[in-house]
């Protein structure tokens, strides 16, 4: 019954406070819509001829729509990333017994209340501003994909149904079959909304990658489009890319209150709860690079242009940018991993310092050749002035096959962190321990080595050959490696002995900042590859089939663009950080000023309930 | 002051005033927010660091039939369109070059006949399609090079009659290609009939496998 109360008490402060923030955001509408509203006058005359409308007065059209469609997509990565975030500590709470993990997937899943409805808000701008400025491109797309319009909002109802019921129903299905059907419903919720994120990927990649629209009924014409070349690969690498923002967001938010704790108790759990963010972040980030091989395979089936565009034309450096921020987020992760066995584990320091320095050197050497640049210009003008476009000697790794081997080797290494973490302080007890050592590093090092074989060798090919075999090949080595090792570890470590029991809260501050320097470096690489995805679009609205006419349809140089990214990563953590406190403000209300939060499972009065 | 100056002291000002909140602030949420700010201003001084190039869409040659008196002013227009429009210097070379990923197309003009090149451009799978550059039976051999006459880049029939011109003019040919082809609406004349290279090389699939080679690189492999 208190229980109850209290539940109540919090949702009121929430729906108080979730109404102002909807109210403040509608102001936020009302005034980009004002001009809009006094620039619709102006264009009545012009009437359905109208193709742009525009308000340079607020920085342009073009430079609007970038900053809400992109806050509008990375709030609905975060709403999409932690369902998934959730269900999957659900179902390790539900298996283990461990209510902590139950507590956790509970809390943000009261995130999700609040940041739905932001999300939802901004589409609904994004909306409105495509409408007000690309009436003829709207027109165009709405002509095509009406019907999916109408599935977009079904799922939506549902989607929004099944959250209630997941969220309102926690506590009345915590045990036995209602547990059961409790996580039925998570994965209903899921389920939902996987489809509401491929829905608009359908509307978004049809644009890149357009099919020609045969003559048939409005669901054949829909349908037509929706299966584009690059739909699924577009649908893959955003489904594991939203798990990738959720554990990290979740790692920031961890780290963030870390920094903030006052008590050992406090430290102890975010630094638990930074530990579980990180590991789903990074558990989401191996298969990452592979499917975004797949969508870069597509992109040049589909059209050469576009892929020579992308990584040999204008945008080739933002792709070592992209390795830049990818190779600082591999160091984060596994830097979190070396903290957490050195500070966490008693006497782990001695023992492990080798093995850490061998690794670090290794990903520094990775980076090092991944950031190479193929060639330093696009044009046979700015070649002819320098002399030539390959570096005498680094030139040899700006090529890709150099690039996907440096990539498959820092995941077998990021993978070795964590199965080092994981099996630190623990001793193996099984009878076959020492062969399964010896089956493991032999996998691991024979995977290592074919992997840089098929990489020099890779040099000494026809490129189509290097990209259908020896690149899958690479990938698959280091599947195997993983789906190997880990299940033979999980066997290991079940008849362990505990020889030094992790001691949480331990991590010095810069633990802290490496989470927040991770989720900083996930929400950077959407926003770089959100302009990459449309800067390979060119001139085009629609990838050659309706041009863009505008005074905007040139793409920006990358230092202009990354103050865009770097505003808009910005507005976000903002953001979030404001979901957060909102969510957790009659938490702390409750507590009484001392205490920690209900957020994440940290709630005592949660606590003495169960 | 370039839009360039600008940007990097608006980032340099970010990661000052991180750096300001670091020393000065103790309490963590804002100390973690000064972090931030020096990680985003960091990024965009990297980003204005390296090579700024803006993509610009291609500029439209507008044909005005008028003006174009001899094979030589559709040389000059080709000229133009191949380095824009044509976006055909993205991957080939003229003379060597390392960074190109399609053959070098000095002297193009001279080995093959402009019916060739039109088909090459317009169709070209049409001739090569079979890849005899590995072990065991011959594969399909799928050509690099785009369909320069549909979209995205779309030229116009006298567009690529304008960059066949500057093809035999760069090569030291006399230009076949006439001002009296030209028309006045640009749209693509009826696609020729297949016509054997110059050089006496035939269109057959049994394309010898010492041909290959060459003929994979008249079509851009």
């Amino acid at each position: 019954m208190r229980n109850h109360e209290v539940s109540q008490g919090h949702n009121r402060v929430r729906l108080e406070l979730g109404a102002l923030s909807v109210a403040g955001l509608a102001v936020l509408a009302g005034w980009l819509g004002f001009p809009v509203a006094g620039w619709a006058e102006d264009a009545t005359s012009a009437a359905a001829a109208v193709s742009y409308r525009d308000i340079p007065q607020l920085g342009g059209s073009r430079n609007i729509i970038w900053v809400i469609a992109q806050l509008h997509l990375l709030l609905a990565g975060f709403v999409l990333g932690v369902p998934i975030f959730a269900w999957l500590c659900e179902i390790v709470g539900w298996k283990t017994g461990e209510k902590r993990y139950d507590k956790l997937a509970k809390e943000f899943t009261k995130l999700l209340t609040s940041s739905y409805a932001t999300t939802a808000l901004f589409g609904g701008i994004l909306l409105f501003l495509l409408i007000g400025f690309y009436p003829k491109l709207m027109t165009y797309l709405t002509d095509i994909f009406f019907p999916s319009f109408v599935a977009y909002c079904a799922l939506f109802l549902l989607e929004t149904a099944t959250l209630y019921l997941y969220w309102y129903g926690w506590d009345a299905m915590l045990e036995g079959r209602a547990k059961v059907l409790h996580l039925f419903l998570g994965f209903l919720l899921n389920v939902f909304a996987f489809f509401i994120m491929v829905i608009p990927n359908s509307w978004a990649t049809f644009q890149a990658s357009p099919v020609v629209i045969a003559e048939g009924s409005s669901l054949a014409r829909a349908w037509a489009a929706t299966w584009n070349p690059t739909w699924w690969p577009v649908n893959i690498h955003r489904l594991i890319a939203n798990v990738v923002l959720g554990g990290y967001i979740c790692g920031a938010y961890a780290g963030v209150r870390y920094l903030s704790a006052k008590t050992a108790e406090e430290r102890e759990h975010y630094d638990w709860m930074g530990y579980v963010g990180n590991f789903i972040g990074v558990f989401g980030l191996l298969p990452l690079p592979f499917a975004g091989y797949w969508l870069m395979r597509e992109i040049y089936q589909y059209n050469q242009q576009m892929g020579i565009t992308l990584m040999g034309g204008f945008l080739s450096w933002l792709f070592i940018l992209q390795a830049m921020l990818i190779g600082v987020l591999f160091l984060g992760s596994n830097y979190y991993f070396w903290l957490g066995i050195t500070h966490r584990i008693p006497g782990a320091e001695t023992k492990y310092k080798k093995p850490i320095m061998a690794m670090l050197v290794i990903l520094l050497l990775c980076l090092g050749v991944w950031m190479t640049p193929h060639s330093l210009v696009a044009s046979l003008e700015e070649a002819r002035k320098l002399g030539g476009t390959h570096h005498p000697l680094l030139g040899v790794f700006g090529v890709m096959s150099a690039k996907m081997t440096v990539a498959n080797l820092m995941i077998l290494v990021t993978f070795m962190s964590f199965i080092m973490y994981w099996r630190a302080g623990k001793d193996e007890t099984a009878t076959w321990a020492k062969l399964a050592r010896a089956v493991m590093s032999g996998v691991l090092g024979v995977a290592a080595i074919v992997v840089i074989v098929l990489g020099v060798w890779g040099y000494f090919v026809p490129a189509i050959v290097r990209i259908n075999y020896f690149s899958v090949a690479q990938v698959l080595i280091v599947l195997f490696v993983m789906l190997t090792i880990t299940p033979l570890t999980a066997l290991l470590l079940k008849s362990a002995r505990t020889t030094t029991e992790m001691v949480w809260g331990r991590m010095p501050p810069r633990a802290g900042y490496a989470l927040v320097l991770n989720a900083v470096m996930v929400i950077l690489l959407m926003t770089l590859m959100g302009y990459a995805r449309s800067s390979s679009r060119v001139h085009w609205h629609i990838y050659g089939v309706m041009r863009d006419s505008s005074q905007y349809a040139y793409s920006p140089a990358l230092g202009y663009a990354a103050a865009f990214m770097s505003l808009n990563t910005f507005i976000f953590c903002m953001l979030v950080a404001f979901i957060f406190w909102v969510a957790t403000m009659g938490d702390k209300a409750k507590a009484g000023g001392h205490g920690y939060p209900a957020m994440a499972g940290g709630s005592q009065e949660l606590d003495r309930n169960q | 002051m370039s839009e360039v100056v600008l940007l990097q002291l608006i980032g340099l000002g970010v990661i000052g005033v991180g750096v300001l909140i670091l020393l000065f602030i103790k309490s963590r949420f804002p100390r973690v927010i000064g972090f931030v700010m020096i990680v985003l201003g960091t990024f965009s001084l990297v980003a204005l660091s390296v090579p700024q190039m803006a993509s610009l869409p291609p500029a439209e040659e507008k044909f005005d039939v008028a003006s174009i008196k001899t094979a030589n002013d559709m040389a000059v227009i080709g000229q133009k369109i191949f380095f824009s429009k044509g976006q055909c210097a993205l991957c080939h070379s003229i003379g060597p070059s390392e960074s190109a990923r399609c053959p070098d197309l000095k002297g193009i003009g001279a080995k093959l006949s402009r019916e060739f090149i039109y088909e090459s451009l317009t169709q070209p799978q049409a001739y090569v399609y079979l890849d005899y550059r590995h072990e065991g039976p011959p594969k399909e051999y799928p050509a690099r090079m785009p369909h320069i006459n549909k979209n995205p880049i779309g030229l116009t029939n006298n567009e690529i009659l304008s960059v066949i011109a500057f093809l035999q003019q760069m090569s030291g040919e006399p230009i076949t290609v006439s001002p009296s082809e030209i028309t006045a609406d640009g749209k693509p004349a009826p696609v020729p009939a297949a016509v054997p290279p110059a050089k006496g090389k035939s269109k057959s699939k049994s394309v010898k496998k010492a041909d290959a080679g060459l003929v994979a690189m008249v079509h851009g492999q």
